[in-house]
């Protein structure tokens, strides 16, 4: 044996089962929470969540969005009420991925996707503008052309992947906290985490938001 | 105090309005501490004032309270039940506590309460994040509500004037805007409708809230009901970057936070600075910031070639006007180039100017003021008042413009020392003005001839034993007023009532109260941002930085200039006139345009046409600089540090919060620039250096160095020897952990940035020289009162000025420019109109000495018989083509035309 025993290990590794997969062809499930790059929702009706309201520009603890709000015009608002995000960016080589902005929005216009391949060759690319961070008019995000991601890993990219719910409530399980989204309606209400309890079952209608 | 948000920091001053001898302290005892106070200073006042921050929302401490909100509820031991701390005055033994249960308790309802009807706005609203129902709700609310039902709904916001906003819905009714329109502004414009919980704002049908100070109401609102059309969604307070600095509308120079976001000016609000604006502004002031984003600004120089204005580089630009200013040096003298100008810029600009014109070039034809002033001797050498003079007046007497148009901040500080503090106010004009119906006094006078009058009052208020009948009200109140006040001077507010009259009658009209023996005291009352200081820092003939005249300052100067000019040189209107007949071969322009300025339109029209040269400083293109050799582009408020005077020649510190487009350079820099290039190094760096010289070598300013700007955040008034007192007691009330929030519903504490804390040494005080007696030895030589109208036919021009008129800042400011007139109207009273037999609206013709024009004639009450009004500050044709410099007055003769135009105003 002795100079081939120093392979032992080696070729032990060969008859285990493989732990690489066929990236980029096919890819491994990512955590329900999983951090990727931002989509700017809309509500059923087509009209943008986003409000201009800065919130999320003022939590961003990379300084990475900059918002300015304008008043709705009168005949065609972008925006139910007032105010809609006029202008809304984010430069994506200063984000960390941490969610601040989508726990500020009080609207759930800002959520953040499963989409983390990209890589640009210019930093204006790493700077999304707002025509590229709003979903479609089917609610999915917008594909760029630097981005790599396949079929449906757009899928379940918003509202409910928030860690609180919108009115700030520590009891998520079974109530419906989200309003509803362009190509989704109103999705289903979370369960609980813990798993050795029974989930509570969920109510149709949205909660009552009380707060002074 | 840790708990309450900086935006709450309560102020740094006291104020409360004088009792008639009560200045006995007690002792209160607020939460265990045992403290002294005023008897009768408000309870909410006196915890402030030693650190116990008690929520409130009605309150106001310009104000008087109402206990409206219930938010200031305290125990006071003794007394049943709970006491609103905002209108419970303290007594000797008092004992209060501000955070039991029982007041916790009561904060929860009135918060809970206050909340019910409220939306949850605040992501859309421009109050949230910096609102003060947010943030007392965050401190002392009861973080939730048991309110499920329905709120109550108005329509999204409502003008209520073409500047302000109203949201119902967010409105609490504190009853602090209604108020302030009422008490503070005298514009009682808006009031509350309704009752219970449909309880709201409303303006009266068919009048909207049009008054000049409406933007005071959007920023003392502690909701985000009133909100500013100029700042909507623009930004939100996190975005903002702040800076402390004075107003440069006009010459009160009100302290006020410039607010800037990406680089663009989008806010400015009032300050409270006790001894200047009490925290108002008015509505030029606060939106006048817009103008510094116009697009026709300019950012490059321009140069003369080929019959028009090219952009040129800078080194070129500058190359250029040497050449021009020697060329016109070596061929005709110093004597050949005048100055005109620098009464908009900064002190730094207007002593660089005046060392490079009288120290470097050596001519003495140098005026800032362009024929609306008073003569450079009597506004230098007369005794000043301070703002606060008015407050502690025997009587006020108004000798000069309304106040409400050209100075508007100072007429809040007039009418309150009138209606709230009692004292007596004559009104001495030719026409009424916004503080003649709080006047005890309207002493009348054709336009041009106030010593009849004035000589009446001077003798009835030295106390001459009869008493005219027109005066027996206002001698009634000074009696009455001596009664708490016996002493305290006798107050002038001096201007320019009209500039189609010379400034002469004013003036001896002024000299008259001057020697009554009354101990007058004079306020200028010349309205242009910077007048004062230019004055003050030798850019006037025969004058030198420091407020000496050529003779007394000449060896001290010399020891820094390289020569100081021989004789005394020219005022505004002569340098015009020999420009004009070819004497003077080259106008320096600085931030000028004598053909809309000048009242003499003529003669300014006819001087740039013939002088040979012009260099001009501006901001914008002006037909001033049709013929210009080389314009310089200069940066402008909010893109300069410095320092101005005002009207008290109070020396503050202006701000920078943006750096300029293109490529602008500051006034003083391009002096410096050019004198380098003359041959002689000013060795001047930087503002703080010019600051620091301006210290040494003019004497007005010894003590006033770059230190003393940065530190006195009130300013210093000149000279500082006078007032000592104040600067050391501004000094050691500053606080370092107090910082300047950018936020002021409440007033904005002192900034605390740049002070060197307490106990900081007053500066070295040095007596001036100081002209004696100006105003009595130009009185002497001033020519002849004039003579009565020409005949009956004859009307008497006045040409004063409005507040929102063609001048550059209401014009260039998208938000002002809506409400201004800028075509001119001849303004007669009824009867006046009658003789004439035309009607209201009708074209004229009037007929001046100078020309002729037409002009659309309105009915106006408040023009007395004999008088016409033409506003001054309107485009051509107008006052300026009716005024002949050298007449003492300007009669005018009104014709009809023959076919007469109506035309629609
Ligand atoms: S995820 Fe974090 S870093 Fe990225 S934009 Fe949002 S707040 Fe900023
Ligand atoms: S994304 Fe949300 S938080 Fe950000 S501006 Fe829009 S509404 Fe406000
Ligand atoms: S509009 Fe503002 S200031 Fe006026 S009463 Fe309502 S809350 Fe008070
Ligand atoms: S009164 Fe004068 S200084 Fe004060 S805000 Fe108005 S324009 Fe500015
Ligand atoms: S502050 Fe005292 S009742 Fe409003």
């Amino acid at each position: 044996m002795g100079k081939f025993s120093g392979f032992r290990i080696t070729i032990a590794q060969v008859f285990k089962p493989k732990v690489t997969g066929d990236y980029p062809n096919s890819k491994r499930p990512k955590p329900e929470r999983f951090h990727g790059r931002h989509v700017l929702n809309r509500y059923e009706d087509g009209m943008e969540k986003c409000i201009g309201c800065e919130l999320c520009a003022g939590v961003c603890p990379a300084n990475c969005i900059y918002v300015r709000g304008a008043d709705n015009p009168p005949d065609s608002p972008v925006s139910p009420g007032e105010r809609y995000g006029f202008v809304y960016e984010i430069n994506y080589l200063r984000c960390i991925h941490c969610d601040l902005c989508v726990e500020a929005c009080p609207t759930e216009a800002i959520t953040e996707t499963k989409l983390f391949e990209f890589s640009f060759t210019n930093r204006q690319d790493a700077i999304y503008t707002k025509s590229e961070l709003v979903v479609d008019d089917q609610g999915r995000a917008q594909r760029q052309p630097w981005e790599l991601w396949l079929g449906d890993e757009d899928d379940q990219t918003s509202g409910w992947m928030r860690a609180t719910a919108s009115a700030g409530q520590a009891e998520f399980e079974g109530k419906v906290g989200w309003s509803g989204e362009l190509g989704v309606g109103v999705r289903a209400a979370e369960p609980s985490q813990d798993k050795t309890r029974t989930a509570i079952a969920p109510t149709s209608e949205p909660e009552e938001v009380a707060l002074g | 105090m840790s708990s309450v948000p900086i935006s709450q920091w309560p102020s740094e001053y006291k104020y409360s309005a004088p009792v008639a001898g009560d200045t006995e302290m007690v002792n209160v005892t607020i939460d265990g501490v045992e403290v002294q106070a005023p008897r009768g200073e408000l309870l909410i006042k006196v915890a402030q004032d030693y650190g116990t921050y008690i929520p409130r929302f009605c309150y106001h401490e310009r104000m008087k309270p109402v206990g409206m909100c219930r938010m200031c509820l305290v125990e006071v031991e003794g007394m049943r039940g709970l006491q609103i701390s905002c209108a419970t005055p303290v007594v000797e033994g008092m004992v209060v506590t501000t955070q039991s249960p029982d007041v916790k308790e009561a904060q929860d309802g009135v918060l809970e309460f206050l909340l019910i009807n409220h939306p949850l706005d605040c992501p859309v609203c421009d109050r949230g994040g910096e609102c003060p129902l947010q943030d007392q709700t965050l401190a002392f609310g009861p973080g939730e509500s048991r309110f499920v039902e329905e709120k109550r709904h108005f329509e999204k916001p409502i003008p209520i004037s073409d500047l302000v906003l109203l949201d119902r819905e967010r409105c609490i009714q504190c009853g602090r805007c209604t108020r302030f329109a009422a008490e503070v502004a005298g514009d009682p414009l808006i009031d509350f409708g309704g009752r219970g919980s449909s309880t709201e704002v409303i303006t009266y049908p068919g009048a909207p809230f049009s008054s000049y100070f409406s933007g005071n109401v959007v920023q003392i609102c502690p909701v985000g009901a009133l909100t500013a059309r100029s700042y909507r969604f623009k930004a939100r307070p996190w975005d903002l970057s702040a800076v402390e600095t004075s107003c440069q509308s006009c010459s009160v120079g009100c302290r006020g936070v410039l607010d800037s976001a990406s680089n663009r000016l989008v806010r400015f609000l009032g300050v409270d600075s006790e001894p200047v604006n009490h925290g108002w502004l008015c509505d030029k002031g606060r939106y006048g910031y817009e103008w510094v984003h116009a697009k026709d600004r300019l950012n490059i120089p321009l140069v003369a070639r080929g019959g028009g204005l090219v952009p040129e580089s800078w080194p070129q630009a500058l190359e250029l006007a040497t050449s021009v200013i020697r060329d016109v040096f070596d061929k005709h003298g110093a004597k050949a180039i005048g100055v005109l100008g620098g009464a908009q810029g900064t002190n730094e600009d207007a002593y660089a100017w005046a060392r490079l014109a009288k120290g470097v070039i050596g001519t003495d034809n140098v005026d800032a003021q362009l024929g609306d002033g008073l003569p450079a001797e009597v506004v230098i050498g007369m005794e000043r008042a301070t703002i606060a003079d008015l407050d502690s007046a025997r009587a006020i007497v108004l000798l000069g413009p309304d106040l409400k148009e050209e100075l508007p901040v100072l007429y809040l500080r007039v009418r309150r020392a009138a209606v709230d503090l009692g004292v007596p106010l004559v009104d001495i004009g030719a026409s009424n003005t916004g503080l003649t119906p709080y006047a005890q006094a309207v002493l009348r006078h054709l336009p041009g001839d106030p010593e009849a009058v004035t000589e009446k009052l001077a003798a009835a208020l030295a106390g001459q034993p009869t008493r005219p009948d027109e005066l027996r009200p206002l001698l009634e109140a000074i009696d009455k007023r001596a009664l708490i006040q016996k002493e305290g001077p006798v107050v002038v507010v001096l201007g320019r009532s009209s500039v189609a009259e010379a400034a002469d009658a004013t003036v001896r009209a002024a000299a008259i109260l001057a020697q009554a023996g009354i101990s007058a005291k004079f306020l200028s009352a010349l309205p242009t941002a910077n007048v004062h200081g230019a004055l003050d820092l030798g850019l006037a003939p025969g004058f030198l930085p420091g407020r000496v005249t050529l003779a007394a300052g000449r060896d001290e100067l010399a020891k820094t200039w390289a020569r100081v000019p021989e004789e005394q040189g020219l005022g505004a209107a002569k340098i015009l006139a020999n420009a004009a007949g070819g004497e003077i071969k080259l106008l320096v322009l600085l931030n000028c345009d004598p053909i809309a300025d000048f009242p003499d339109g003529q003669l300014a029209k006819d001087a740039l046409k013939n002088v040979e040269h012009v260099i001009s400083l501006n901001s914008f293109t002006n037909e001033s600089m049709r013929h210009a050799d080389v314009v310089f582009p200069i940066t402008v408020w909010g893109e300069q540090r410095g320092s101005i005077s005002n009207i008290e020649g109070r020396v503050a510190r202006l701000g920078r919060k943006i750096t300029p487009d293109g490529s602008t350079m500051e006034p003083w820099r391009i002096a410096t620039e050019l004198a380098a290039r003359l041959g002689h190094e000013m060795d001047l760096e930087s503002f703080t250096e010019v600051q620091d010289e301006i210290a040494q070598v003019a004497p007005a300013f010894v003590g006033v160095d770059s230190k003393l700007i940065s530190w006195a955040r009130d300013g210093a008034v000149l000279p500082v020897a006078d007032h000592a007192a104040e600067i050391t007691l501004a000094l050691s009330s500053l606080d370092q952990n107090k910082r300047s929030a950018g936020v002021s519903w409440e007033p904005i504490p002192t900034s605390g940035e740049d002070t060197p804390g307490n106990g900081a040494v007053p500066p070295a005080v040095i007596s001036p020289p100081r002209p004696a007696q100006a105003l009595y030895s130009w009185a002497k030589q001033a020519p002849e009162r004039t003579a009565a109208l020409a005949d009956s036919y004859s009307l008497r021009l006045v040409a004063s000025r409005t507040l929102y008129g063609n001048d550059l800042i209401t014009t260039q400011s998208p938000s002002l420019a809506r409400l201004a007139t800028v075509t001119a109207q001849l303004r007669v009273n009824e009867r006046e109109r009658d003789r004439l037999g035309v009607a209201d609206g009708e074209v004229v013709r009037v007929i001046s000495s100078r020309s002729s024009i037409e002009l659309p004639l309105v009915v106006d009450p408040s023009v007395p018989e004999r008088v016409a009004l033409v506003a001054i500050n309107r485009d051509a044709p107008g006052a300026s083509d009716l005024v002949d410099i050298n007449e003492s007055v300007t009669d005018l003769r009104i014709e009809t035309l023959s076919k007469p135009v109506i035309k629609e105003s």
